[in-house]
């Protein structure tokens, strides 16, 4: 009896060590053959062939809409495939080379704002990537740009100008680096600024903050050659004639010339 | 009598050469069996990675993406314009030699055929075609020659790898292979298509013999 439990208890416990093999029935073995993807690419090209049809006729006729009603700058830009003011809901979807499909359109009263269906396949225009397009009266009254600094609006014909878009995206730069500046980092906010300065060379105020951002990073000499050149370009006379509006430039002077001074004497 | 033993000794050791001689020429003389066979059939001798996986992978994959979601979302937003896809690297992360090329030009063969998606050269590619455009503006008469800079920018770039999980143990052994893809929007790096294809092998190995 004694031996028997012995024996049974051994085998439990060898059958309880020894690991576990499990029998799963191939799913495809030596002969069987491997299934061809003809039928895949063929449903796929039927299926774009038909999309693709549909979306063209539509774009067609959007396009003949959008030139027929159009006249002189926003014929021209929807052919340049660019958003302006002014253009109605049909001239933006050929304007961008889109359909209906491409937009979340929304309408409320007499306004329409236009957002992508998708931010991962957005429209664009030949400008860049649209964020939204609002409409007013069925006009375009404004439309925004999703950039790298963030979103630039138009909401009129002097911003979408090369200069207009240049002291837009510079405006932006500045918003950045006054961000790291008031954040500390000096570096990244001085980057922002010379960045900025490419875009907007006759911002004397931006030569300002550049000025001050190297004098706090303890560059004096670079930080004296800025407040020189914010001196330079402020042109003192025109602005003692304008009184209280430039006041605060009028400080920003002083403090400018106070620090050459000091400067000048720490270097001596 | 001892004479005798040593010559038949002499004699059985001749016949050892003349044996080993008649075995070689057999085996040189004896035809190799060589069949074609259908590409598409199943032969697995190793049980490492072969071509059915590779038909395995590029089925997968090529099912995945014709019919994801991010294909008909592109299209319409381009009012039914094909996306434009270049192939990246495809890195081999497993312990074994993985030809990567043959799945992913049965990828690009579906995407070209099908009129879906557009390819451009790969990095590898173009730098042959770049330089036959550049020869074309020294040397082809002005109506054949090739414009420059009219290439067409790639929206999404293909990406994937492949890892391997082996499991042994006596006579047994188990592959796991793993195989992602991806579509990486090429402006906001978001990823808005992932391929996967997996594939488990056990092999059981005689227990005589290799």
């Amino acid at each position: 009896m004694y031996r028997t439990t012995t024996i049974l208890g051994a085998i439990a416990l060898l059958a309880a060590c020894s690991s576990k093999k499990v029998n799963e029935q191939p799913i495809m073995e030596n002969g069987d053959r491997v299934p061809s993807t003809e039928v895949t690419v063929a449903v796929a090209q039927e299926q774009v062939n038909r999309d693709r049809a549909i979306a063209e006729q539509r774009q067609g006729e959007l396009m003949a809409d959008a030139l027929a009603t159009c006249s002189g700058a926003i014929c021209e830009a929807v052919t340049r495939g660019e958003v302006v003011i002014g253009m109605t809901t049909p001239q933006v979807l050929a304007a961008t080379r889109t359909t209906e499909d491409a937009w979340s359109i929304r309408q409320s009263g007499n306004a329409t704002v236009l957002a992508p269906a998708t931010r991962l396949a957005a429209p664009s225009d030949a400008v860049g990537e649209l964020a939204l397009v609002q409409l007013r009266d069925g006009r375009v009254m404004t439309y925004g740009y999703r950039e790298s600094q963030g979103m630039r609006l138009v909401s009129n014909p002097s911003e979408a100008t090369t200069a207009g878009v240049a002291r837009s995206r510079a405006d932006a730069l500045i918003r950045e680096g006054d961000d790291y500046a008031a954040r500390g980092d000096l570096d990244a906010a001085l980057d922002r600024y010379d960045r900025a300065s490419v875009l907007s060379m006759d911002d004397p105020m931006l030569e300002y903050r550049i000025a001050t951002v190297l004098d706090k990073a303890l560059r004096p000499i670079e930080a004296q050659l800025r407040y020189r050149m914010f001196l330079h370009r402020m042109e003192l006379e025109r602005i003692d004639a304008v009184g209280q509006a430039y006041a605060n430039i009028a400080a920003a002077m002083v403090h400018a010339r106070e620090r050459i001074i000091v400067l000048e004497r720490q270097g001596r | 009598m001892v004479r005798s033993d040593v010559g038949i000794l002499a004699r059985r050791l001749a016949v050892v050469p003349v044996a080993l001689l008649a075995l070689g020429a057999t085996a040189a003389c004896g035809s190799k069996q060589v069949s074609r066979i259908d590409p598409n059939s199943v032969t697995d001798l190793s049980g490492r990675w072969n071509d059915t996986d590779s038909r395995l992978v590029a089925n997968a994959l090529i099912e995945q993406s014709l019919t994801g979601p991010w294909l008909n979302r592109y299209m319409q937003s381009h009012a039914g314009e094909a996306p434009t896809v270049i192939v990246g690297t495809f890195r081999n992360r497993s312990m074994e030699h993985i030809p990567v090329t043959p799945f992913i030009r049965d990828l690009e063969a579906a995407y070209v055929n099908s009129g879906a998606v557009q390819v451009v050269a790969s990095a590898d590619e173009r730098g042959e075609v770049r330089a036959e455009r550049e020869d074309q503006q020294e040397n082809a008469s002005a109506e054949t020659r090739a414009r420059i800079r009219q290439e067409t920018g790639a929206s999404y770039m293909l990406q994937g790898d492949i890892t391997s999980i082996e499991d042994e143990e006596n006579r047994e052994k188990v592959i796991y292979y793993q195989i992602d893809a991806t579509l990486v929007d090429l402006e906001s790096n978001a990823k808005v298509w992932i391929g996967q294809h997996r594939i488990k092998k056990y092999i059981e190995r005689p227990r005589f013999g290799s």
